[in-house]
């Protein structure tokens, strides 16, 4: 035992003369002025990957490594999903529509090169989506392409089979391009892990290793002088115990994890802080629709407004959401990003504490009278409903405690279960559920179709024990008059006729309220300014700043001054 | 080694008095402490606070009560300890006592059975098992465990009572004609008791740490309080790197305690089991150097 | 030989036993894969009903064989040593994850169970010689380290050692950030340092049970008659306590070590988890929380050939240190 105390003092003394010998190094670099300001630097990043690492740099893979996306490959827009903005030109410099909507034509940027040195054409476009034609099993977002050709060394056009508007986002912000003097030899595009990536993006692979990988700045690439970090390094930590160490031990300088009490155990480290960027809406997804096979007080509308009025929203942003939540909207849009999608101020804002006498309002018109026990109850029926959550997702948890709490004021009983990942995720896309605590996710593009058309659309449910399509209608919601609007949202690419179909889906989704929101979850970023500055703030929105976010941790990394 | 003497109480030790006062005050707790605290769901505005009037122990990042959940969960893990320890008993003494006792094909069965069952790695098998149940409520986590962790205790069994059934008193009662079920339960089984009483000890603290093993690793019961459970919450809470002690010492500590009770009490009965270990704890030393002044005077008796 | 062969069919039972059950359990778990990836894509970015089918086609999880004949396909795999092809990590084979991960699991915890082995032994040959001494009354403090949930103390010990008062790193198996991993002498010094806190917790909460044992066998064994010979024949007692009381003592620990270096593979899960550790434990973890068959029953494999090797390996032995063992049989 002795042997190994002194082992470690020695280590620690070493670790300590190497801290001091980087210092050094440090200096004598930001002292050399010739270096046009990149010095030696480097930043390590947590992205959530635990345990073993597994390389795969394969852009089309369900499973390759987060920088191959926005870091290593780029696609031809980027679509900030933090904000409110028009799509950024990456290796696309302009896109226009044939007047049909069944034709798209795309001019790419002069002087681009892929990170082996050969020029980057229209032509990889081109070969990028014939590519995904041709193979269904790399085609992941499902893409009906007639042809992808490339008229010239700028233009590519693709011909779709329909008026295909809503596939813009999909092509133009979420297909990375590849080269296709690399792509054309691989004979099975969806199995390679693709050892030596060949991208057009900021960075380019340096070591990998199981336990953590490196990638390094692309000295030739597009946006001049860019990027300014030399190296990023990735490793795996296993619980958010872990990472608030490493965090707090100042070796990590960008993660993105919820960590209870955050301000606390930042306090006094005055190079670390952290952004919020709430995007995901925690809602509780109701079994709605009856006549697919929902039963259960929940298929009563009254019931479910009831709900949405009596919930303390405070209260469970305080003690489930660390005081970080936004508010939400009964549209399910986001209340600030989507301010102009919302066509009656009055839905912009959920109300922020429980309105019990309105709850209380809607059940007694709606029939349900309160019994001996507090529970109100209709025909023989209780007011008492089971809520589903997953094991260990702690803020969910006491999410369903609090609610329990509240809503028993108001004469409503939930019976809170918890259930592993695979039975929680099977009963939400089988319909076999009443109440279930889940989050409206982020869409290819900040236009609301990419909500409405998945949640809401009579097209992605199904009956009750059949599987809805997924991120789907998981609550078997149909409407005929959404379904319309729907419809003839997709046919259009004028804004405005587009927000007359959205106002009416509003009107019946906060009148129906299959989704009951909650608030708007945060989503934390913890960074360092010891190593490097620039991260997005809460006035400068460039990027979600999110590790684990593909594409927009490019532009992050794009962004980053190293600290001198 | 008479039959009477085994089946004695064992003599009150130190070791043996602190074991049953700790245990004893650990499942009064669970039994009394869940009639007299609030109730453990419910969450208050205080969010994580530490202990003070009103909250004794402190409260949780939702503000519930540290000190009723720490009640309930001494309740859910003793539970858990006792339906383990329970089926354990009945488990392996079906499988050991009586496969060594019947003996023939039957105990070349039963062995086998429980070797094969001693090699399947218990801890990952009940991971499996567990992820394969959804919804997990204590018993299921109880029967899972208990399934995986009677095997040791069935092969010491078998082999202690192998060694009974060829004791001469045994074999006379047979050379006397008694039947085979009566010398089993009244001249083989009394002589197991210690030996079983010490199985079903290592069960219950074997199964309440393999629950916490399992709550951690969040594959525990769902929606229920164990030791196991508070800690996974107060871990993932980050109770400890948020200085909240009161929050993630307790249950491990009261886990520790009830532990080391039952230890205590193993070793008193160990020394009924193997009565030479009783020699010692007693005045060992001098029994020792007695015999070695004996041994010195025997020597120089042969010289 | 009558013996050998007995045990040879035994472990043969045991073989096919465990792997049946490797084979059942994992087919008995709910939910997809395909689901899960699919959701492991949703919060990456949008998903279409198309991208279920892409991956079902790439995956192979459409095809609707029966039991039967994925029984027959799994046996044939494992006897060619193909293990299949891992969801979570894929298109990684279930081979390579194994052959990356189990090297860490089995020097650290197979070092600290050595470790700890010899520690408890020797300290439990002293104390059971030396009945009533000092040593022999830590015995029972010793053991209520074992009480204690192993998490628990792990939990505290790292963040003592590693947030208050940083002596030892906080997570990983190695200082990935100075050291190239490889035969130098920085990777090993560097794997060291890390591997041990880990392997101090594992030897502070085990090795009580080896002392324990081995004092009991130790004190059981000065009682016999043999030993009360080699006193009266004058021999020297530290000759007494090694060669006599303690070789003959140290024969059912020795059985129990083997038993546990097999269980070696099984128990890392819970340190692994606690130290971030890059070893088999938690790559079992990722393939529960993944639904990943194929990596469940090749690390289940893993675990139940080594247990079963490790006893095979400790009949031979005690049948060759110990002769009555055959006779009995």
């Amino acid at each position: 035992m002795s042997y190994f105390v002194t082992r470690a003092r020695r280590r620690a003394g070493l670790a300590v003369t190497a801290v001091a010998a980087t210092l050094i190094a440090l200096t004598g670099c930001s002292g050399d002025k010739t270096t046009g300001g990149g010095g030696d630097s480097a930043i390590t990043v947590f992205n959530g990957s635990t345990g073993t690492i597994v390389e795969n740099w394969n852009p089309f893979s369900p499973t390759y490594l987060q920088p191959t996306t926005g870091l290593i490959y780029e696609a031809l827009y980027y679509y900030n999903l933090a904000t409110e903005a028009a799509p950024q030109p990456m290796l696309g410099t302009a896109f226009s529509w044939s007047p049909d909507g069944k034709q798209l034509s795309i001019t790419t940027r002069d002087g681009v090169t892929w990170n082996d040195g050969q020029p980057f054409t229209a032509r990889d476009v081109a070969f990028t989506f014939d590519l995904i034609r041709r193979t269904p099993a790399i085609n992941g977002t499902g893409m009906k392409l007639t042809s992808a050709v490339a008229k010239d060394d700028k233009t590519a056009v693709l011909t779709f089979p329909d008026v295909s508007y809503t596939t813009e986002a999909g092509i133009l912000g979420d297909t990375p391009i590849i080269p296709e003097h690399i792509w054309s030899k691989i004979t099975d595009p969806s199995k390679t892990i693709n050892q030596n990536p060949v991208g057009t993006g900021p960075y380019k692979l340096k070591t990998f290793g199981p336990q953590s990988y490196v990638i390094e700045k692309n000295a030739a690439y597009w946006q001049a002088g860019k990027p300014e970090i030399r190296s990023v390094r990735y490793i795996a930590l296993a619980t958010a115990d872990a990472a608030s160490a490493a965090l707090t031990a100042g070796q990590v300088d960008w993660m993105s994890a919820f960590l209870p009490g955050l301000d606390q155990l930042i306090k006094g480290k005055k190079d670390l802080g952290y952004v919020n960027t709430p995007a995901l809406t925690a809602s509780i997804f109701t079994c709605a629709g009856a006549d697919l096979g929902c039963s259960g007080p929940q298929t009563d509308p009254a019931v479910r407004q009831a709900i949405y009025q009596a919930i303390n929203r405070d209260q469970l942003n305080k003690l489930a959401g660390g005081g970080f939540a936004a508010t939400a909207s009964p549209t399910m849009l986001l209340p600030e990003r989507d301010k102009k999608w919302i066509a009656d101020a009055a839905n912009v804002t959920t109300p922020a504490g429980p309105d019990a006498a309105k709850a209380n309002q809607i059940l007694d018109q709606a029939g349900w009278v309160k019994g001996g026990d507090g529970i109100r109850s209709k025909a023989g029926q209780r007011l008492s409903m089971t809520i589903q959550t997953v094991t260990g997702w702690s803020d969910f948890i006491s999410l369903n405690d609090a609610m329990t709490q509240q809503l028993k004021a108001v004469g409503i009983e939930i019976k809170p279960t918890q259930l592993s990942w695979n039975e929680w995720n099977n009963n939400q896309v089988q319909g076999k559920f009443q109440l279930s605590l889940d989050s409206i996710g982020l869409g290819a593009s900040s236009n609301p179709y990419f909500t409405y058309s998945p949640h809401y659309s009579s097209a992605t449910t199904a009956k009750v024990g059949e599987p809805a399509g997924t991120s789907g209608n998981y609550v078997r919601y149909r409407n005929a008059t959404v379904d319309k609007a729907l419809t003839a949202a997709a046919s259009t690419n004028d804004e405005n006729l587009q927000k007359q179909q959205y106002a009416v889906i509003q009107t019946e989704i906060v009148r129906d309220l299959p989704y009951i929101p909650i608030y708007v979850n945060s989503m934390l970023t913890e960074f360092s300014t010891a190593r490097a500055t620039g991260w997005p703030t809460n006035d400068n929105k460039y990027a979600l700043p999110a590790s684990w976010r593909k594409w927009d941790n490019g532009v992050v990394m794009v962004n980053l001054k190293p600290v001198k | 080694m008479s039959a009477a003497r085994v089946r004695g109480l064992p003599p009150m030790t130190a070791k043996l008095a602190a074991g049953l006062l700790i245990g004893g005050f650990v499942v009064l707790f669970g039994l009394l402490g869940p009639l007299v605290v609030q109730d453990p769901s419910r969450v208050d505005d205080i969010g994580l606070t530490g202990p003070g009037s009103g909250h004794w122990l402190g409260t949780t990042q939702t503000g519930q009560d540290v000190l009723a959940q720490l009640a309930y969960a001494t309740r859910g893990s003793l539970t858990v300890g006792a339906i383990v320890g329970v089926l354990t008993l009945l488990l392996s003494a079906f499988f050991g006592i009586v496969g060594a006792y019947a003996g023939g094909w039957v105990d070349e069965a039963f062995s086998l059975f429980t070797n094969v069952m001693l090699v399947i790695p218990g801890l990952p098998l009940v991971i499996v098992i567990s992820s394969y149940v959804p919804d997990k409520s204590l018993l299921l986590v109880s029967l899972v465990l208990s399934l995986t962790g009677w095997a040791g205790s069935a092969r010491v069994l078998r082999g202690y009572t192998l060694s009974l059934r060829n004791r001469d008193y045994v074999l006379a009662s047979r050379v006397a004609g008694e039947r085979r079920w009566r010398i089993l339960g009244v001249e083989i089984l009394p002589n197991l008791i210690p030996l079983l009483a010490s199985q079903v000890v290592f069960a219950v603290i074997f199964a309440i740490l393999g629950e916490a093993g399992l709550s951690y690793l969040g594959l525990g019961a769902s929606g229920s309080f164990t030791w196991g459970t508070m800690l996974y919450y107060a871990q993932n809470g980050l109770a400890l790197r948020l200085g909240a002690w009161w929050w993630f010492i307790p249950p491990g500590l009261l886990l520790a305690l009830f532990g080391a009770a039952l230890s205590l009490v193993n070793f008193s009965i160990d020394e009924i089991i193997n009565p030479k270990l009783r020699n010692q704890t007693r005045a060992a030393r001098r029994g020792w150097r007695m015999s070695r002044a004996q041994l010195e005077k025997a020597k120089e008796a042969t010289l | 030989m009558g013996y050998f062969l007995r045990k040879l069919g035994f472990y043969v039972v045991a073989l096919w036993a465990a792997l049946t059950v490797n084979f059942v359990i994992p087919r008995l778990m709910p939910g997809d894969p395909v689901d899960l990836l699919l959701a492991k894509l949703g919060q990456r970015g949008s998903v279409t009903p198309e991208t279920r089918h892409s991956i079902e086609v790439m995956l192979g999880t459409d095809t609707q064989q029966s039991l039967w004949s994925q029984y027959a396909g799994y046996l044939h795999n494992l006897a060619v040593g193909d293990l299949g092809v891992s969801v979570t990590f894929f298109p990684a084979s279930v081979t390579t994850i194994i052959g990356q991960t189990l090297p860490w699991t089995i020097g650290l915890i197979g070092l600290a169970t050595v470790i700890s082995f010899f520690v408890g032994v020797g300290l439990g040959t002293l104390a059971g010689w030396k009945r009533g001494s000092w040593l022999d009354n830590v015995i029972p403090v010793t053991t209520m380290f074992q009480a204690v949930p192993y998490f628990w103390l792990a939990l505290i010990l790292l963040f003592a050692l590693g947030s208050l008062w940083p002596v030892f790193p906080l997570n990983g198996g190695y200082d990935v950030y100075n050291v190239t991993p490889g035969w130098n002498g920085a990777f090993l010094g560097s794997v060291l340092y890390y591997g041990t806190l880990p392997a101090l917790t594992i030897i502070l909460s085990s090795f009580g049970g080896w002392m324990l044992g081995m004092r009991n066998m130790m004190v059981s064994t000065l009682s016999d008659d043999y030993m009360v010979t080699a006193e009266a024949k004058g021999l020297r007692p530290g000759r007494i306590m090694r060669r006599y009381a303690a070789r003959n003592a140290v024969l059912p620990s020795i059985s129990g070590f083997a038993i546990s270096l097999g269980f070696v593979v099984a128990g890392s899960i819970v340190t692994e988890a606690v130290f971030s550790y890059p070893g088999i434990g938690s790559a079992l973890l990722q393939a529960v929380g993944g639904n990943d068959y194929a990596l469940m029953q090749g690390i289940f494999l893993v675990i139940t050939l080594s247990v079963l090797g490790a006893n095979l390996l400790v009949d031979v032995l005690y049948s060759i240190i110990d002769p009555r063992t055959r006779a009995r049989a």
